[in-house]
């Protein structure tokens, strides 16, 4: 048995095959480009690649992520919220908290003892608090977004940033760089700020032991440090915490399946088609 | 006091701008606007310096000074400080005795005062500090259009069909109008739904204040024809524009200047 999970995200398009017994099999993490749907079968068809499957093995497709319902070829689309749930679940039996910091979101969702969901936060209106943010201030900066992380590990102390708007931050930033602030304290005080806005956005769901952080914003180490100030304890990162909800979405079709849920082939049959 | 030999300035230190209007008794004599590029100090020195030089005023004849902004603080000179509400209110009123409420809009923040019949201040509100509630959010979209700010109120008066962001942060509307662009938008129509944005962020201030006639458009929003007519849109009402809107306050200020001198406006 085979399941396979597509977390079109806003600027990720994830797909994770598993087996029959949910281990990992392969991933790919592409682009999402404009062009959704096309993109969604062109990572499905790489991640396939790197199994020895063809397409009509794969007992079960769920899709998930903000582009979910461009993925013609799903036997469901499921919330972005389930799937990371799932994934996160079946990595860290013990989460309760997991902060997730897209691309342009950022969310945070509370699970029971049981994993599950009890409640969920989001923020999609603001660039701050999202990649974006890390993103516009890094081409500011000149650096890139990869590098911020250990950059601001070097720096000793860090520069307030007092604006939450991007666009003034971004302003902000410039004007401490002519006053003699260092990149490192710069891009730590960025982090500063992120986390604090991020923490807080999570803070009314009530925190609890344990937190895991997903998402880009976990591949930035100074960020997850940022977090760890911020909630006062140590959180858990997965090692492809890009991957989870692709993975949830994966386990989930698994799950559905063993409770006597059928594919709906034909779907699948005509979105193929429809791409040629 | 000897009549015209008396002379008061007024300086306004906003996050763009450092505006300095100098007066004598009976009329504004010279004023200067320079872009302030976060060094406050040395911008409202020359404009101070090259203010008098036009006006022919020593600073040493100067019988008081005002200065008020965000950046009153660092202000190189002795001066009286007041809140720029204030003076935005004393010098709308010097020049429209009707008005009841003035919109300012700022490269930071749009600002909404409303006045008693009498002038006094009865109450105001500020946006949120977010570049969707300030004439940074125009910057911004000019600047991937690729225009000059000032042809953004000419060319957003042509717009038939203003586009509808479905975002309210100037960061995500600027990809979202690269890919609106991609798919054949206009220029103009872009344009009239960021002042459409804008203005509808205007009006909700005007309305949780209370409206009333007359409205006064000030700052730098003043100056953009496009917005102008959006906010007099949103609000169902001409709203009234002075000739120099970013003066408006650097004037109240030096209005005040002389009130406190004199005890007369």
């Amino acid at each position: 048995m085979h399941f396979a999970g597509v977390d079109i995200g806003s600027t990720m398009t994830k797909v994770v095959i598993v087996d029959g017994d949910g281990a990992m099999m392969a991933s790919v993490i592409g682009p999402t480009g404009a062009e959704h749907r096309h993109l969604a079968l062109a990572v499905m068809d790489e991640t396939i690649k790197k199994t020895a499957l063809r397409f009509e093995q794969l007992d079960f497709i769920v899709a998930t992520g903000y582009g979910r319902i461009n993925v013609p070829f799903a036997d469901k689309q499921i919330t972005e919220i389930t799937c990371h749930s799932r994934g996160v679940r079946s990595l860290f039996p013990t989460a309760r908290i997991i902060i997730d910091i897209g691309g342009q979101d950022s969310k945070g969702i509370k699970l029971d003892t049981e994993g599950k969901v009890m409640n969920f936060v989001m923020n999609d209106k603001c660039a701050a608090g999202t990649g974006r943010f890390l993103e516009v201030i890094a081409e500011t900066l000149g650096i890139k977004l990869t590098e911020m992380g250990e950059l601001s590990l070097k720096a000793k102390d860090f520069v307030r940033i007092s604006n939450t708007c991007t666009v003034f931050a971004e302003h902000e930033v410039t004007s401490r760089l002519t006053e003699g602030a260092t990149i490192p304290e710069i891009v730590a005080g960025l982090h500063e700020a992120f986390a604090g806005r991020v923490v807080n956005m999570v803070r009314s769901l009530g925190i609890e032991k344990d937190v895991v952080v997903t998402g880009g914003g976990a591949m930035n180490i100074g960020l997850i440090k940022a977090v760890e100030q911020k909630v006062g304890f140590r959180v858990l990162v997965p090692s492809e915490p890009l991957l989870t909800g692709a993975l949830g979405a994966a386990l989930l079709g698994k799950d559905l399946l063993a409770r006597g849920v059928t594919p709906e082939r034909k779907r699948r049959l005509e979105g193929v088609t429809f791409f040629k | 006091m000897n009549g015209y030999r008396a002379y008061y300035v007024g300086v306004d230190m906003g996050s763009a701008f450092v505006k300095a209007v100098l007066i004598n008794r009976k009329q504004i004599m010279a004023h200067e606007i320079l872009s302030s590029g976060g060094h406050y100090k040395e911008t409202a020195r020359k404009v101070l310096d090259q203010m008098l030089s036009k006006g022919r005023v020593n600073f040493a004849e100067l019988s008081g000074i005002v200065v008020t902004g965000i950046g009153a603080e660092s202000a190189p000179f002795q001066a009286r400080q007041i809140s720029d509400i204030s003076c935005q209110a004393a010098g709308c009123r010097s020049l429209f005795p009707s008005v009841r409420i003035v919109i300012d809009i700022g490269g930071q923040f749009t600002r909404a005062v409303k006045l008693t019949p009498q002038g006094k201040i009865a109450n105001f509100l500020m946006s949120e500090k977010c570049a969707t509630g300030s004439g940074r959010f125009l910057q911004v979209i000019a600047r991937i259009l690729r225009i000059n700010v000032e042809d953004i109120g000419p060319l957003s008066l042509k717009s038939q069909s203003p586009v509808e962001f479905s975002t309210n942060c100037a960061v995500f509307a600027e990809s979202e109008t690269i890919s609106r662009i991609a798919e054949g938008a206009r220029m103009e129509d872009i344009l009239a739904g960021v002042h459409r944005a804008l203005a509808a962020k205007a009006a909700v201030l005007v309305k949780r204040l209370g409206m009333e006639r007359d409205v006064v458009l000030t700052g730098g929003g003043g100056e953009d024809s496009g917005l102008v007519s959006a906010v007099s849109e949103a609000l169902e009402v001409d709203v009234l524009v002075p000739e120099q809107p970013q003066l408006t306050a650097a004037l109240g200020a030096a209005l005040l200047a002389k009130e406190e001198k004199s005890g007369t406006r």
